[in-house]
């Protein structure tokens, strides 16, 4: 049938969107690669595995209608955006998630980032069949010839264009373009890495900032914080009460029901941090108090947990009570065992 | 009057407190914490899944490994609460036991490690601001709270590794 086949782009381990199907046509036959440094091997990869034709964007442009992918290496925000904007499918060979001026142009029907050759998946018979007897349709027999001609004749200029270029090329401009992508890619890392870490302060930890504050704010004003120094800092400050508070909460039926986002523990952190700087509470029992709040962690998340770790059914079904008894004999155990490592701390 | 002004006083004054409280968090904390999350993030990503599954799952056969090495790779590499998806390399009698193993993992490691699960630092940093307010160091509590976790999730790893395994023999003999 048709001389173009589909592929599926999936996004790599680190990557953003997708996954994008690629299937160039007679109109929309160029597979661009706008990297630097000819044509990036993914670009090349696409067009061998789907009959199109894959070109380098920096010596030859075609006009945005032709083009059926853009293959990129954008860290930062100018090209990962630009495409996507014009309609076209891009696919970026750096792990990036949308961001930037253009941010609401790129989404996952047009995006794809960490794309190694790797994630180039071959698509099923009956899909690529599927979809071409609609393309082909209205194209007549001859059309055809011509088109699949043309191509030929395009592909092969290209390919001489590609290994003059191959053979011009100055061996100091492919060093620097080397150097220049590496550098690139490093710089990319942190950026990303950088726009992770302030979303995570933005959407994570300022967030709990905020309630930690307001709540302190209460209980410092009010008054109420006497009441709980009366209350938790006696047990806090021996081995048989932090012993007690981690038993009490190591209760299978009660420690799920204090786990949920670690709320609890982290409320009571606070409230024994407090204890600590007016010195209700000597120093070095932080350590065993960070157990002794803590033995509940993950008790409500089990099954999720499990799942993510692909365990059967039958292993949820014995893993959550497994988990739980565990943590009557360990969270105690693991008091103990902070409460003589902390010999020493601080004193 | 006077009582309704004083009511007003002490209202702002709560929440004037816990702006003061807010302040100290955001310009003692949030800096540190925005480099230091950045560079283990990029470290991460230099890394890279791949070779972190490649090794990951040399640790799977040796139980010390299997409840130390594999689930501190898990927490450092992947993070709460995708650290668990290493539950996979495991056949699936160990499962619960590395799930209990991982996650009591990911509050000890953000004493030095805060990227590992940003969402829940406060177990730590609560208890940790006071020793700040001490005028004591960080260091060493931070430390040997790794320590102990490590050595805590060893012991949960085997414990549960072992109840699972009664529970799974008496299910199958019922």
């Amino acid at each position: 049938m048709s001389e173009y086949k589909s592929v599926k782009v999936v996004k790599g381990p680190s990557g953003w969107g997708g996954p994008l199907i690629i299937t160039p046509s007679d109109q929309q036959k160029y597979i661009i690669s706008v990297t630097g440094g000819g044509v990036h091997k993914v670009a090349q990869e696409i067009a061998d595995r789907t009959g199109g034709i894959a070109i380098d964007g920096f010596e030859k442009s075609v006009p945005k209608e032709e083009i059926a992918a853009a293959v990129i290496n954008c860290g930062g925000t100018a090209r990962s955006g630009v495409y996507p904007r014009m309609g076209v499918k891009t696919i970026n060979t750096y792990s990036n998630s949308p961001s930037g001026p253009l941010l609401k142009f790129i989404n996952e029907g047009n995006f794809v980032s960490g794309v190694d050759v790797r994630n180039i998946e071959d698509l099923e018979a009956e899909e690529i069949a599927a979809s071409s007897i609609e393309e082909s349709q209205p194209s007549n027999l001859m059309d055809k010839k011509i088109a699949q001609q043309l191509k030929e004749e395009a592909k092969a200029k290209v390919r001489e264009n590609n290994s003059e270029k191959g053979k011009k090329k100055n061996p100091i401009m492919k060093l620097i373009e080397v150097l220049g992508n590496k550098v690139g890619n490093v710089v990319s890392v942190f950026f990303q890495s950088g726009r992770d870490t302030i979303e995570t302060v933005i959407k994570n930890i300022l967030p709990f900032m905020a309630f930690v504050s307001a709540l302190m704010g209460i209980i410092t004003f009010t008054g109420i914080g006497d009441f709980i120094a009366n209350l938790v800092a006696p047990m806090a400050t021996s081995l048989i009460g932090m012993l007690i508070i981690s038993l009490v909460a190591a209760i299978p039926i009660v420690s799920p029901l204090l786990a949920p986002g670690a709320v609890i523990a982290q409320v009571v952190g606070v409230l024994i941090g407090v204890e600590i700087a007016n010195g209700n509470i000597p120093p070095q029992m932080a350590l065993p108090a960070l157990f002794a709040i803590n033995p509940q962690v993950g008790t409500d998340f089990v099954p999720v947990g499990l799942t993510l770790g692909e365990a059967e059914p039958e292993t949820i079904e014995v893993g959550v009570p497994a988990v739980l008894f565990s943590r009557l004999i360990t969270g105690p155990i693991a008091v103990i065992i902070a409460y003589f490592a902390s010999f020493g701390l601080y004193s | 009057m006077d009582f309704l002004i004083h009511l007003a006083e002490g209202f702002i004054g709560m929440f004037q407190e816990g702006g003061e409280t807010f302040m100290g968090l955001v310009t003692g904390i949030i800096p540190m914490l925005v480099v230091l999350i950045t560079a283990v993030n990029a470290l991460v990503r230099f890394i890279g899944e791949e070779r972190v599954n490649k090794f990951a799952q040399k640790c799977t056969k040796f139980f010390i490994l299997r409840y130390t090495i594999f689930p501190f790779l898990a927490v450092f590499f992947l993070t709460n609460p995708m650290c668990y998806t290493f539950g996979r390399f495991l056949p699936e009698k160990q499962k619960p036991a590395f799930y209990d193993s991982a996650v009591s993992f990911v509050h000890p490691i953000t004493g030095l490690f805060p990227h590992a699960n940003p969402a829940e630092l406060f177990v730590w940093m609560g208890i940790a601001a006071g020793i700040t307010e001490l005028g004591l160091s960080l260091g060493p509590l931070a430390l040997r709270f790794l320590l102990v976790g490590i050595i805590v999730m060893l012991i949960r790893g085997i414990v549960t590794e072992i109840i699972t395994d009664r529970m799974l023999k008496s299910r199958n003999a019922a």
